[in-house]
């Protein structure tokens, strides 16, 4: 393995039992960890067997098979912002809808 | 045409005024309104100003409902809109606390609404010359709105960006469930009543340039966002009703 490889390595695997810990102390549900849970795996295995990227960059037509790995990041990263995105707007959303109900409710008890 | 300015009671008209620090200005619109459009209730939604708005507004007598947060502009108008639906108004009339809206002028959207049968009454400062004296810009970016509306549905609509309005029970009972109620109601709102099937009509009127203070469109990255947002919106919009258009 090289020194790149075992860098990889331990930050997957950090990542992954940061991900438990989290879920064991009920600071991340199981449904909001599983995608950092998949891209950790993704990264476990491409970090033990580089040979593995090798092939599949050979497979998708990419000459320098790093690049292979940093698109895969970066889709991966894209995904996941993407939803949080959405889960800000309904967050927002229902935070707006909150507010105005309450702002109505408060006053119609101060005239009680 | 029926004048409707001095009819009491039947029809529950309710006006919406969303403030946010306008301490300096909002004391004589509500005192004109009191005067000149006796027969609506006024509803004045403080939008957690800093200043003493609210203690103004209560001072006049004039109903004031304080958002727990500052909301903005669009969500204040909603909070309206939902406190109308609640109390079952049958029409609901927007207007700005800034003194830009003359007050009198709410009556004329009143008797537009009941005359024409439409859902929607936009007061309209381009359709007469009343004199108004629009800012450059300004007038620019409604030019522009207006032909984006016109290109997307046929209408045409001098003033899209204009917020002095008035709604019928029905957009007050759609605009109150709506979930996307947009950050500028202004242009995309329009285009989305168009395709959706409600009949939107266009009313002069005069209206006069902000007593004191800054705009929510002061500035120069505001005006920015703002036009970008609004020209996006308006994109969206008509991309998401291509096909089931006039749905109501």
């Amino acid at each position: 393995m090289t020194p790149m490889s075992i860098f990889l390595t331990t930050i997957a695997i950090l990542v992954i039992l940061y991900v438990l810990i989290s879920i064991r102390r009920n600071k991340l549900s199981p449904a909001n960890s599983f995608i950092w849970i998949v891209f950790c795996i993704i990264l476990l295995v491409l970090s033990i067997w580089p040979a593995s990227l090798d092939w599949l960059a050979n497979l998708l037509g990419i000459s320098y098979p790093p690049t292979l790995f940093l698109a895969i990041a970066l889709v991966i990263l894209f995904i996941m912002n993407f939803i949080q995105s959405k889960k800000i707007e309904d967050l927002q959303k229902k935070i707006i809808d909150l507010g105005q109900e309450l702002s109505i409710k408060k006053d119609d008890n101060n005239k009680k | 045409m029926k004048n409707c300015g001095d009819k009491m009671a039947s029809p529950k008209v309710l006006i919406i005024i969303p403030a946010y620090n306008e301490a300096k200005n909002i004391g004589p619109v509500l005192e004109s309104l009191k005067k000149d459009v006796s027969f609506a209730d006024i509803l004045v939604i403080n939008d957690h100003s800093t200043d003493n708005t609210k203690e103004i507004v209560e001072k006049n007598g004039v109903k004031c409902i304080t958002n727990i947060f500052n909301m903005r502009y669009a969500w204040t108008i909603q909070t309206g809109i939902k406190y109308a639906k609640y109390h079952n108004y049958d029409y609901a009339i927007f207007m700005d606390a800034d003194g830009q809206h003359i007050p009198n002028e709410a009556v004329k959207l009143y008797d537009a609404i009941i005359n024409t049968h439409s859902d929607i009454i936009i007061g309209s400062r381009y359709i007469k010359k009343t004199g108004y004296k629009c800012p450059f810009f300004r007038k620019i970016g409604t030019k522009f709105f207006a032909g984006l509306v016109r290109l997307f549905t046929g209408k045409k609509i001098a003033d899209p960006l204009s917020g002095f309005q008035c709604i019928n029970k029905k957009v007050i009972d759609f605009w109150s469930k709506c979930g996307n109620y947009p950050e500028y109601p202004d242009a995309s709102l329009i285009i989305e009543m168009i395709l959706r099937g409600y009949k939107i009509t266009e009313v002069p009127v005069k209206m006069k340039n902000r007593e004191s203070g800054a705009s929510m469109h002061s500035g120069i990255w505001k005006p920015i966002k703002y036009m970008t947002t609004q020209f996006y919106t308006c994109i969206v919009t008509f991309v998401k009703y291509i096909g089931k258009r006039r749905i109501k």
